[in-house]
């Protein structure tokens, strides 16, 4: 698990971090054939979230002797034992390591998970010693001997206690993450648009354009953008109102390299979640990388998509941001936390403009 | 239509006009043929083949590549509107004649299968200048190795048009079983759905055909079959990695 040290802007308070970097751990023990796997394989399916990952501490044995391996062989060796599992392993990170991007719960299951007190440190949930009743259902006994602190056992009289519960530590983070959104619109609101921020001239064209985009009678939508290409010029289309976007991109650079990202706010907290992401390789070696989004409101799938490019390796400078309206707050927000990134942008909107460019552009 | 989709070489003929002879026409690998009679390939003329050997050629770049199978998704968008209905219309030409023709009816809309599906829809746009259009991403489980429908977003009242389903390569066909059935799902009779592909496996397309036998399948060709990482011998590759990024 790669994790990703926090990124500082110039100006040191106007900082965003991503969802995924208040990563929650949840812990699950219990002895052998008691249905961790079961339970993991629950809360992933309750949770329904494409940012899960399992991570089974089985994988972390330590390797055996050759008298180690005998005597498991002859099923003496004890697999249970806090001794067979390489704790140091696990809280260390492995020398060769996948890069796991953006997971926001991570779920750690094994027969000793909460054994260590270093990993317990870690945990946000911590569920153990729980075993299966004859009718199938899950019944908690959280006195099974093992290092636990107390004050977190939930009581597992039904699983549906622990998923609730899961959903409202997750629910805590997601508040977290929409009010420090909120918190970077106030720093934001003050300051003046800023230099690197280039609105289209209202030229009589651009203007007839903006006109039938905005009139509600307009059947049909089409943008059109110029660009200046030097280096390779690449794109990524914010998904799903991107897209909109890539029509005019194809007209200007018809073989334009186009990456994918597809962030969604959710509707009930607000909140802009990372569902999909598909980058181009050496990206970072690009001149030019344009985010495609038609229209930014409160900026936060903006915050995120130019964090997703820098921690890919994309430099701030290389970033354009590419969108056809925007609110001035936002785009205020947006060049406080990212002062290097430049940004096009066809139109100031009102504040709080509903997103309505992708709904009239795929007509749903 | 006769042959069985079994390990059977692709066939190969003579690629021109019927007039000529067969002894001027330069031999190529065609399509093969499948006994169902909700899969319509796309007649194997020599443009039709050239293209796709131009997008098939490991040595042909990003821009070609775009450029050529953008000319075989407007094909396949020509070929899929023939089987929306029409119905009967007289219209009166400038010189004060009457003609009588046809014209579309009902309403129809596009669903992309993301990533790879959605370089189709321009094609679609192109030729139905403000069709809606949906999505539907669909992962490779990691768990269970099984598609997963991870998002979509389809037009409300979906299940009062016609579906052109649009994915261009059709492997095992996993994803767009899974497409159809969330269609299904949102109330799309599977008569209404067409679906919309480059480039086929034998199998996978004789699967998809008799598991949906009321949707129509519309593709380019019919390849040879699958290698052992399930891509599609000969195939093209990844389309969607060819096509956007590299």
């Amino acid at each position: 698990m790669e994790s990703i040290s926090p990124f500082y802007s110039l100006t040191p308070e106007v900082r965003y971090s991503p969802p995924w970097q208040n990563l929650s751990i949840i812990g699950i023990a219990g002895s052998s054939g008691s249905g961790k796997t079961s339970v993991a394989m629950e809360i992933v399916k309750s949770l329904n979230l494409p940012w899960v990952v399992i991570l089974v501490m089985d994988s972390f044995y330590k390797s055996l002797s050759p008298e180690e391996h005998r005597k498991a062989h002859a099923n003496e060796y004890d697999f249970d034992c806090p001794a067979s599992i390489d704790f140091d392993l696990l809280h260390q990170r492995q020398p060769q390591t996948t890069t796991l991007y953006s997971p926001r719960v991570l779920i750690l299951e094994g027969i000793l998970a909460l054994h260590d007190p270093r990993i317990v440190e870690m945990l946000d949930v911590k569920f153990c010693g729980m075993s299966v009743k004859e009718g199938g259902t899950l019944r908690g006994s959280s006195n099974s001997g093992l290092t636990m602190s107390s004050h977190h056992t939930i009581d597992m009289s039904s699983p549906n206690d622990l998923f609730l519960h899961i959903q409202r530590k997750l629910q805590e983070k997601s508040e977290q993450h929409t009010e420090e959104l909120r918190k970077l619109g106030f720093l934001a609101a003050e300051v003046e648009l800023p230099p690197n921020v280039h609105v289209m001239p209202s030229t009589p064209q651009f203007l007839g354009m903006n006109t039938i985009l905005q009139n509600p009678a307009t059947e049909h939508v089409e943008f059109y953008l110029g660009l200046l290409p030097k280096g390779t010029v690449s794109a990524v289309a914010i998904l799903r109102g991107g897209s909109c976007l890539e029509t005019a991109l194809k007209r200007t650079i018809t073989d334009c390299i186009t990456g994918r990202v597809l962030i969604q706010t959710n509707e009930h907290n607000e909140e802009p979640e990372l569902h999909y992401l598909k980058l181009p390789a050496k990206l970072e070696e690009h001149a030019t990388v344009m985010l495609l989004d038609p229209q930014m409101s409160s900026g936060g799938a903006a915050l995120m998509a130019v964090r997703v490019l820098m921690d890919h390796g994309v430099d701030e400078n290389k970033i354009v941001f590419v969108t056809c309206a925007a609110g001035a707050r936002g785009l205020k927000r947006l060049t406080a936390v990212f002062p290097k990134i430049k940004v096009v942008v066809g139109r100031i909107e009102e504040e709080g403009e509903p997103r309505w460019m992708e709904r009239r552009y795929f007509g749903c | 239509m006769a042959t069985k989709p079994e390990p059977i070489p692709s066939p190969a003929q003579g690629v021109g006009p019927i007039y000529r002879p067969d002894g001027e026409k330069p031999t190529a690998t065609v399509s093969r043929d499948v006994s169902y009679e909700n899969v319509h390939v796309l007649p194997q003329t020599p443009q039709l083949i050239a293209l796709l050997t131009m997008i098939r050629d490991k040595k042909t770049g990003r821009a070609d590549f775009i450029f050529y199978s953008n000319r075989i998704i407007r094909l396949l968008v020509e070929e899929g509107l023939n089987h929306l209905p029409v119905v009967e219309q007289s219209v009166t030409t400038p010189v004060d004649r009457a003609y009588l023709g046809v014209k579309f009816e009902g309403k129809i809309c596009g669903v992309s299968i993301m990533r790879a599906g959605e370089a189709m829809e321009q094609g679609l746009r192109d030729c139905c200048r403000s069709v809606r259009i949906g999505k539907i991403l669909i992962q490779r489980d990691e768990e269970t190795c099984m598609p997963k429908l991870f998002y979509e977003k389809l037009p409300a009242d979906i299940a009062e048009r016609w579906v052109l389903l649009l994915d261009p390569m059709f492997a095992t066909g996993g994803s767009a079983t899974l497409a159809v059935e969330v269609l299904k799902n949102k109330g799309v009779p599977e008569h209404r759905i067409l679906f919309l592909n480059l480039i086929a496996s034998p199998s996978g397309v004789a699967e998809f055909a008799e598991r949906f036998p009321k949707l129509r399948v519309v593709t380019a060709f019919i390849d040879q079959g699958l290698d052992e990482k399930k891509y599609i011998t000969p195939g093209l590759g990844d389309f969607g990695d060819r096509y956007y990024t590299l």
